[in-house]
């Protein structure tokens, strides 16, 4: 839902929990650090009081130096858990997608038109000779070929996004290691200084943990410098020499990941935006798409073969009714009706124009088993099962991480100041504006009554 | 003032909790469904794909009942008048047979017999919605034509076959019988037998003309015996029009506790969750004014 | 055939079902505006409202007020397929409109809230802007 308050909600999301900006501090705040960690704990000294007829304001203190607190273990959660969260998040925004194909609210998902073509079938058997029932076949055919073409497609449109992410994350990721590498250059000679070099390990720890969005990272310090690998060991940075990955286009058309040496570690990324695209492109999208192929391809066999068992209204076999591409893998996306004449209906079992016959076997093969050992209905319904629920964990999981984070972060803190004079004159737009819009809404809920009562009374 | 920030994640979770269960229950308002996308519930999603077969199952089952039962109610309606046809000439032959029946009564006979015979012709060759009904499945032609090389003087020119309709899940019903069995069979042939009683009243001969009319005698009983068949399968049909109107409403019901959602229930729920809501902002609002307010971008 | 009163009547009735479906898109429009922060957008789309309203309340008048009937006019009932329309774009308007109500409230609470916390804070900020900052001097007021 819209309105100001999901605005409100976005930022708070975005927001790290915020430290009081009041300018109207007390003496406890000056002379103690706020609560929680800080990023830069100011070195204080204290002014003297000073009293003004009944007012006594304390002197307020001054700033000597800064010394960062860093809490490297705190920093190394949070990397963590928000590894964790961008390849949920990447991975729950993909599924939510997908998951529209597989929904029978709009009543044009396979589940629908697999019951309409079977009633389809059911109509042409109670009225055989009917030129209508026979186009209504090969019409509710068509939309069945068009459920199972639009699902797949749009299972490959979310794996080619997917790889698409692919390449753009490993680019962001050059791109941050590089300039990780660069800063830990400038900090190893900083190091003797008085200022411990306080915004440039704030920078390098940004640009880490943006590095750790893309990607699941870890860290060891050591006297050169910080290193950094993915997960399993592939180096990142290494000091102030970083290590660039590569793309290369697999033998399956997607983006393979290859470390600086060449080796690929596609299969071995975990976490981030990053592994998050290389999961649902190489695991959960292609486990979808197998058996929805399967579904197809054996559907269409065993209603081709059905056809085959009967006769048109011309007397001759039924010739095929669907067709399937020769390649298993486009099973589902390439499946379309073979016939345009209604004629070539194959009801009739015995040449006769008006035998509905062979209904036994075309009826059998859309509700009865096939060689996989489920109907059609319930091997899709398995399939919208394991969508749904795939959907619904990421879901879960993503929320379980934020919340996980939100307590992470609290610790960190950022100051912002916003300028209150814009935000204090819409605001009071906005509300004249929804005073006006609730007098329509109660104007709209007697309109009800009013359009119920036209058309019951008489005098038309 | 002091701002404490480690009240924000809490804030922050409770505000986002209410959020989500106020979309949730607008949501479940405005469709009425408990479920428009598998996550919502994948087993129910699941479930609903076998309901939405069955039920549109059932919702075909149903036509298809009303469309036989039309059919066949005016299958029955020919007979009838067959029936009725071949008692008429049955009581005209035994008149034409009697002895102090004189020619010129037995030539006007002769006449009234071949209107008979043209109009349980018609009756024969009756079609419905397009399908001849007595041709077997031979339904796009007219099952009896004229053929003075035939000893009855009629061809049939449809087949033997019969077509069943599935009006249940494990229920079909026989929806026709051929006209090779009921005007045309060795037993029984009711054109033929009137053609003949034409001839031999047109022939003045008796003991020909009673012998006709017994001819027509039998053949009409064989179609009362034949009409059985149809009474049958109008009680058939009736019945599982009952039953079916029953499974509808049973399908509908489970299709509504798997994804519907209580009409009553779903506004309760999206007051709750508003005040819920609005709590959870208000509360904020007490203690975060200066995050409040980052977030009011203005508008572009 | 049908006598001018009740051909007009048909049109009317028309008219009436597709102001319903216009306002419904209206209400739409304006949850938009409202979720981009579009103000002028939204105050546009009240405006419209407000019109549509005033009109669908004239026609309704019209449609319920008795019309005199004439031996021509075979019936003179509105066409059973444009009630059931009608009745279901109404149905469709009444849902919106409990969401657009919900939002509305919703909305217009948050709002009341920032007002009152601007008023009683204004002055109490720093100008600067900027998101972190990182060095702070810290003096003391009271």
């Amino acid at each position: 839902m819209g309105g100001l308050n999901t605005t409100l909600l976005v930022g708070m999301q975005a927001l790290d929990a915020t430290q009081g900006a009041l300018a109207a501090t007390s003496n406890n705040i000056a002379n103690a650090n706020t609560p929680g960690y800080t990023r830069e704990v100011p070195q204080f000294t204290e002014n003297e009081e000073t009293t003004s007829g009944s007012l006594v304001s304390g002197g307020g203190v001054n700033l000597e130096g800064l010394q960062s607190v860093r809490d490297e273990l705190l920093n190394l959660q949070i990397q963590n858990q928000t590894s964790l969260q961008s390849s949920v998040d990447m991975q729950s925004s993909t599924l939510q997608q997908i998951q529209s194909y597989f929904s029978s609210s709009s009543g044009d998902d396979i589940s629908s038109e697999l019951a309409a073509f079977s009633s389809s079938l059911s109509q042409l058997s109670a009225t055989p000779t009917s030129a209508a029932a026979q186009q209504g076949v090969i019409s509710s055919g068509q939309d069945l070929a068009n459920a199972f073409n639009t699902t797949a497609n749009g299972l490959t449109s979310a794996q080619s996004y997917a790889d698409g992410q692919v390449t753009q994350t490993v680019a962001q990721i050059n791109s941050l290691t590089q300039q990780i590498a660069q800063l830990n250059g400038q900090l190893t000679q900083t190091a003797t200084t008085v200022n411990d070099g306080g915004t440039i390990e704030d920078q390098r720890d940004e640009l880490v943990q943006q590095l750790s969005t893309l990607t699941g990272i870890s860290i060891t310090q050591s006297n050169d410098g910080e290193t950094i690998t993915t997960g399993n060991g592939t180096p990142l940075v290494m000091g102030s020499q970083s290590f660039t990955l590569q793309t290369t286009t697999g033998s399956d058309g997607m983006q393979q990941v290859l470390d600086s040496t060449g080796k690929n570690i596609t299969a071995s990324i975990q976490g981030g935006t990053l592994g998050g695209a290389i999961q649902v492109r190489d695991q959960t999208i292609p486990g979808i798409l197998t058996q929805l192929n399967t579904l197809a391809s054996q559907f269409a066999t065993a209603f081709n073969a059905a056809q085959a068992q009967g006769f048109d209204s011309s007397g001759n076999t039924g010739p095929n009714f669907f067709t399937v591409p020769a390649n298993p893998a486009n099973a589902a996306s390439g499946i379309s009706v073979a016939i345009s004449n209604p004629a070539q209906v194959a009801i009739s079992s015995d040449g006769s124009a008006g035998s509905n016959g062979n209904i036994a076997n075309l009826s059998a093969a859309v509700n009865g088993a096939l060689p996989s050992g489920s109907t059609p209905a319930s091997a899709y319904a398995s399939v919208v099962f394991q969508v749904g629920t795939a959907a619904s964990n990421a879901t879960a999981q993503s929320t379980a991480i934020g919340l996980n984070l939100q307590q992470l972060t609290t610790q960190q803190g950022s100051v912002s100041a916003v300028s209150t004079d814009e935000e204090t004159t819409n605001l009071i737009l906005f509300q004249t504006a929804y005073e006006a819009a609730a007098r329509i809404v109660s104007t709209i809920q007697q309109l009800n009554t009013v359009t119920l009562d036209m058309g019951t009374t008489g005098g038309y | 003032m002091r701002v404490d920030p480690n009240m924000v994640p809490d804030m922050l979770a409770a505000i986002q909790q209410s959020q989500v269960s106020l979309n949730t229950a607008l949501q479940q308002v405005a469709t009425g469904k408990s479920v428009n996308v598998p996550s919502d519930n994948p087993s129910a999603a699941a479930n609903l794909v076998q309901n939405t077969i069955e039920t549109a199952s059932v919702d075909q089952y149903t036509q298809n009942v009303s469309g036989v039962l039309s059919t066949v109610q005016t299958a029955d309606s020919a007979l009838s008048s067959v029936v009725s046809s071949l008692t008429q000439a049955v009581s005209l032959g035994t008149e034409g047979a009697n002895g102090t029946s004189s020619t010129s009564n037995q030539q006007a006979i002769a006449v009234q017999v071949q209107g008979i015979l043209s109009s349980v012709l018609s009756q024969a060759n009756m079609s419905y919605q397009g399908a001849y009904l007595f041709g077997g499945t031979a339904s796009t032609a007219a099952p009896y034509t004229v053929n003075s090389a035939s000893p009855s003087g009629y061809t049939y020119n449809g087949n033997n076959d019969v077509n069943s309709v599935q009006v249940g899940d494990q229920m079909s019903v026989q929806v026709n019988l051929p006209g090779s069995q009921i005007f045309s069979n060795a037993n029984a042939n009711v054109l033929g037998s009137l053609s003949s009683l034409v001839s031999a009243l047109q022939s003045g001969t008796t003991s020909a003309i009673s012998t006709a009319t017994n001819a027509v005698s039998t053949a009409l009983n064989y179609v009362s015996q034949q009409r059985v068949f149809y009474g049958n399968a109008e009680s058939q049909l009736n019945s599982q029009e009952t039953y079916l109107q029953q499974e509808t409403v049973s399908l509908a019901s489970q299709q509504n506790s798997l994804v519907g959602v209580d009409e009553a229930a779903a506004a309760t729920n999206l007051n709750q969750a508003e005040t819920d809501n609005s709590a959870a902002l208000a509360a904020a609002a007490k203690v975060l004014p200066d995050t409040l307010l980052n977030y009011l971008a203005p508008p572009t | 055939m049908y006598t001018a009163g009740v051909q007009d009547r048909e049109l009317k009735a028309a008219e009436y079902l597709q102001s319903l479906r216009d306002l419904a898109q209206e209400l739409e429009r304006a949850m938009h505006a409202i979720a981009r922060n579009a103000l002028a957008e939204f105050e546009e789309s009240i405006a419209l409202q407000q019109s549509l309203c005033g009109r669908l309340g004239e026609l309704a008048r019209e449609l319920s007020a008795p019309l005199e009937v004439h031996a021509e006019d075979m019936d003179t009932w509105l066409d059973n397929d444009m009630t059931n329309q009608i009745q279901a774009a109404s149905g469709v308007l009444q849902k919106l409109n409990l969401r657009y109500a919900a939002l509305l409230q919703h909305s217009s609470r948050s709002v009341a809230l920032m007002a009152s916390l601007f008023s009683s804070f204004k002055g109490q900020f720093q100008e600067a802007s900027g998101p972190r900052l990182k060095h702070q001097t810290w003096s003391c007021q009271v």
